[in-house]
């Protein structure tokens, strides 16, 4: 036995309040953890996104076009590489519009070599290339959709009207956390031949790689140079830095999020404050107990904070243990399938992991502090008196 | 035998509000070392007030309370917890066990403060449990205990720092007359064997008579 154990033993006395204690802030605590992932997930979005990629589109606005041709004068500026462009098209399967996913024209050579990170193996890359109606789809969306290499596909144009059959070449999956793996990119050419009037030879925005990140500044700026005197002028940034002007965006419900963050903490510091208290008023005969065989103000302290040490520790590991599966497994999955776009990767993140069980002990031990300092004051006839 | 302690004019004075209770009046006392002193006196005397400044656990107000020769109203209030630690042996009416604690815990209990090893604390608490008679009832919790073996409990608690004096607030109040014997013998072996100092408070005449010295107290003073 030592003063570790006592207190240790002293969450015995009543395992009804301390399992209701330890259960209240693990609820706290997974709740905690979801909306820190929600943030980190977001955030990871932003910090994945390519900073050797720009996107240069309509200066007014992205749903506007570009000129095709502004595409092969982008590949003449220096500093730039691999070129390529997109459409959105806005496409669902038919009579299934609630279904959202991501469907893109492109142009599938010069897309895999601006999306390097992408992999697909080699003969459904060659399948894709030679392909006029052919479509590659991420691994998450063939997965939602139960669509194998080799399926044909029709979707229900909305943009572009009309059916449209695709062939499914091949199933991608990405290197890096900078692409997600639920969309659906076919053959610009395809799109193009059937397309409207007007929307002919028209693009969506342009994608470029720049083989020197630190350039990605200069370059963007020099894009946008080069068409400011053209009748279409466009606007430039890295994928990182338009990930981040969406989060600067989005910035008031992050806040919101945040706030209710430190909420949920404050009712768990009530619940542990109020545990803490109440223990410690139960036990004031017993402290004076304490004090007249000569512990120390110091040692009750240290019993009423090691106390809270033990339930914070408790909740905390209690919190993660039930948050990381259902997280991972549960909202996690579900997320990563419907809502790729905002995160590509919702998973708890080691270092939320590590923030919400130190937070738990730190927590405590605020929640503590007053009743740790009131029996440190406390007089030791008055507490002998008092009876029970 | 030369006094152990010695209390010389001491007044003790509450305040309930701004209103002064005079509990204690210039009271002059001497026990010697090894006696077994029993303290009587009618409920509100001042009995366990008196008791509580001879083993340090308040201050006088005025006068002065010495034991071996070192004055308790001279030390601060940490150096007293540490000097209790080391030469008083405390026991309540109500035995006060910590109720999370086995016997033989509650006895190690006063170690923890004492540089001993985890070991030694075990050996120590052992013997105390063994001299009241409760080797065997070492792993049992207080709530799986009698008073009467309770209050052995808190005897083996009391002695296991081996301490000069041992300090009784009416150890006997809240037992039966059979359990209540059984702890009278146990405080006159500790006294007689171990030679403890002992001051008890009782009201119990029964108990008084195992007493060497018996006082009486009224209104504050020795009759
Ligand atoms: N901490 C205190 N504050 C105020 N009054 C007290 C305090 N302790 C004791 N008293 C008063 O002092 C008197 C003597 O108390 P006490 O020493 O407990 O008597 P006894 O033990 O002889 O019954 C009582 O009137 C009691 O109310
Ligand atoms: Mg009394």
């Amino acid at each position: 036995m030592n003063l570790a154990s006592i207190a240790i033993k002293n969450t015995r006395r009543n395992i009804f309040r301390t399992v209701l204690t330890v259960v209240g802030v693990a609820v706290a605590m997974l709740a905690f953890l979801l909306l820190r992932t929600v943030l980190s997930a977001w955030l990871v979005g932003a910090e994945y996104a390519a900073k050797d990629r720009i996107a240069t589109r309509h200066k007014v606005t992205f749903v506007m076009w570009l000129p095709k041709h502004y595409a092969e004068d982008v590949k003449q500026i220096p500093g730039v590489g691999a070129v390529t462009y997109m459409n959105w098209f806005g496409a669902h399967l038919p009579g299934k519009e609630s279904q959202f996913f991501a469907n893109l024209a492109t142009d599938p050579k010069t897309f895999l070599d601006v999306y390097d990170e992408i992999s697909l193996p080699a003969d459904q890359k060659q399948n894709w290339l030679e392909d006029r109606r052919g479509a590659i789809v991420g691994a998450v969306l063939a997965r939602q959709f139960g669509w194998k290499v080799g399926d044909k596909v029709t979707l229900e144009g909305s943009i572009y009207p009309g059916m449209w059959e695709f062939n499914i070449d091949g199933i991608y999956s990405a290197t890096r956390k900078s692409i997600d793996q639920s969309s659906f990119y076919f053959n610009w050419e395809y799109m193009n031949e059937l397309a409207p009037g007007p929307a002919k030879e028209k693009i969506g925005w342009i994608s470029s790689k720049v083989p020197n990140p630190s350039e990605a500044g200069r370059v963007s700026k020099a894009i946008d140079k080069l068409f400011d005197p053209r009748d279409i002028q466009t606007l430039s940034m890295s994928e990182r830095a338009m990930n981040t002007s969406f989060l600067g965006m989005m910035s008031t419900l992050l806040t919101a999020m945040q706030i209710v963050s430190l909420v949920i903490l404050l009712i768990m510091m009530l619940i542990l404050g109020n545990t803490i208290a109440m223990g410690v008023r139960e036990r004031t005969h017993e402290y004076g107990v304490l004090r007249a065989i000569g512990f120390l103000p110091k040692h009750l302290t240290a019993f009423v904070l090691g106390e809270a040490t033990v339930l914070g520790l408790a909740g905390g590991l209690l919190g993660l243990a039930l948050g990381v599966p259902l997280i991972n497994q549960g909202v996690g999955r579900f997320m990563e399938e419907n809502f790729t776009g905002f995160f590509p990767y919702f998973r708890v993140a080691d270092k939320d992991a590590i923030i919400s069980v130190v937070l738990s002990i730190v927590l405590a031990l605020i929640a503590a502090a007053v009743p740790a300092y009131q029996v440190s004051r406390l007089n030791v006839i008055n507490a002998l008196r008092k009876v029970g | 035998m030369s006094a152990l302690i010695k209390l010389e004019k001491v007044g003790k004075t509450y305040f309930r509000g701004k209103e002064p209770i005079e509990v204690l009046k210039d009271l002059d006392l001497e026990m010697p070392e090894g006696a077994f002193e029993a303290l009587m006196g009618p409920s509100g005397s001042g009995k366990s007030t008196l008791l509580n400044l001879i083993a340090g656990l308040d201050s006088v107000t005025s006068g002065t309370i010495s034991v071996s020769g070192v004055n308790l109203g001279a030390m601060s209030e940490g150096q007293r917890a540490h000097w209790r630690s080391q030469n008083v042996g405390f026991i309540f009416q109500t035995y006060n066990l910590l109720p999370v604690l086995t016997a033989a815990e509650n006895v190690e209990l006063p170690l923890l403060l004492a540089p001993l090893s985890s070991a030694e604390r075990k050996t120590r608490s052992l013997t105390a449990l063994r001299a009241v008679g409760l080797e065997e009832r070492g792993h049992h919790r207080p709530d799986q205990l009698s008073g009467g073996q309770q209050q052995r409990v808190a005897i083996a608690r009391a002695i296991v720092t081996d301490p000069k004096i041992i300090v009784a607030d009416e150890p006997t109040g809240d037992l039966d007359r059979v359990s209540a014997n059984q702890i009278l013998e146990l405080l006159v072996k500790m006294n007689k064997e171990l030679k403890k100092t002992i001051v008890m408070v009782t009201h119990d005449p029964a108990a008084a008579e195992r007493a060497s010295i018996v006082r009486h107290l009224d209104k504050g003073q020795l009759t």
